[in-house]
């Protein structure tokens, strides 16, 4: 399986992945990346903020960017009734 | 063999030489598991239980979906499934983190070390009343803390668990699991597992990388964790 980074970019700054995780595609890596922004943003929302102005970058283990995953695009957002 | 299961026990009562003697020849045969291999499956019949000697395992339980949640991290020293002995299966699996090295105790033996060593009885009795009293403080993490504070209390228990059987550094220990297994002890996701180690190297705290914990401010940590090591029951009283 290929190993994917999962570079995060939002207002608490850049968090940088070291590690990666390894995933069977792109789509899965893109799956991934969704289920991180949610966790994420879980957490923050529970601290009364929800900022969905960062993104997640997946790049291969050369360093090649993929593809980018917006905050925003992990959420179905519904604001007004 | 049994040293760090020894270290671990005397940190908490006295062991004489005739138990000490009893828990060596408890262990019947030793055996090797490379990292991420499932050690036991829950549901099957077991008539053994595992200690583990060298290297780290977990403890955990998933659904259908995949999702996992790691409810225990063992280190060597200690029982993996000493439970088995009265429950006969487990409710969970038991897998290698690492390189592990496993001494096996068939339940006969226990079963002997019940009738004829009472005080060593009682210490086994404690080991599993232990492992309670981390799965509660685990709850508590995973209920209430924060993510941060949560990684912060994981690696504040794994630096005291560890230093008891003398593999802790004082500023940091040797942790080869990967962001994903830490997240799954953490109930988050592996990418953001890696915003919260961010978040600790930032905060000044802690750095975990290449299979390393270093730490900067154990003080610190603590106090984020809000650790206290009560549960952990290290004090001296007779069984």
């Amino acid at each position: 399986m290929p190993r994917f980074y999962f570079h995060i970019h939002n207002g608490n700054g850049f968090a940088r992945d070291d590690e990666g995780t390894d995933a069977p595609d792109r789509a899965a890596a893109e799956a991934l990346a969704t289920k991180g922004i949610r966790s994420i943003v879980a957490e923050e929302a529970l601290g009364g903020m929800i900022d969905l102005t960062g993104r997640v970058e997946i790049r291969d283990a050369e360093g090649h960017l993929l593809t980018t995953v917006r905050f925003a695009e992990a959420f179905e957002l519904r604001t007004s009734g | 063999m049994i040293e760090k299961l020894l270290l671990k026990l005397r940190a908490r009562d006295a062991v004489s030489d005739a138990e000490a003697a009893a828990l060596r020849s408890l262990i019947g045969e030793v055996r090797e598991f490379p990292a991420r291999h499932t050690v036991i499956r829950k549901g099957e019949a077991l008539d053994q239980s595992l200690l583990l000697l060298d290297g780290m395992m977990c403890r955990y339980k998933d659904l259908r979906n995949g999702r996992r949640q790691i409810s225990a991290l063992h280190v060597a020293g200690d029982f993996l499934d000493l439970h088995s002995f009265t429950l006969k299966r487990l409710d969970h699996d038991v897998m290698s983190l690492t390189p592990t090295r496993v001494g096996i105790a068939p339940h006969a033996r226990l079963r002997q070390i019940t009738e004829e060593l009472p005080h060593l009885t009682r210490l086994l009795w404690f080991s599993t009343n232990l492992d309670a009293a981390m799965h509660r403080e685990w709850e508590l993490s995973l209920g209430q803390r924060t993510a941060v504070a949560r990684a912060a209390h994981l690696l504040c228990e794994l630096h005291l668990r560890l230093d008891v059987v003398g593999l802790a550094r004082p500023q940091g220990f040797d942790l080869a699991i990967n962001q994903t297994e830490l997240a799954e002890c953490m109930g988050i996701t592996a990418v953001h597992m890696n915003r919260v180690l961010k978040e600790l190297r930032e905060l000044g705290l802690a750095t975990v990388r290449n299979k390393e914990v270093v730490i900067h401010d154990l003080d610190g940590l603590k106090r984020l964790a809000e650790f206290d090591p009560t549960y952990l029951y290290l004090r001296q009283q007779p069984l």
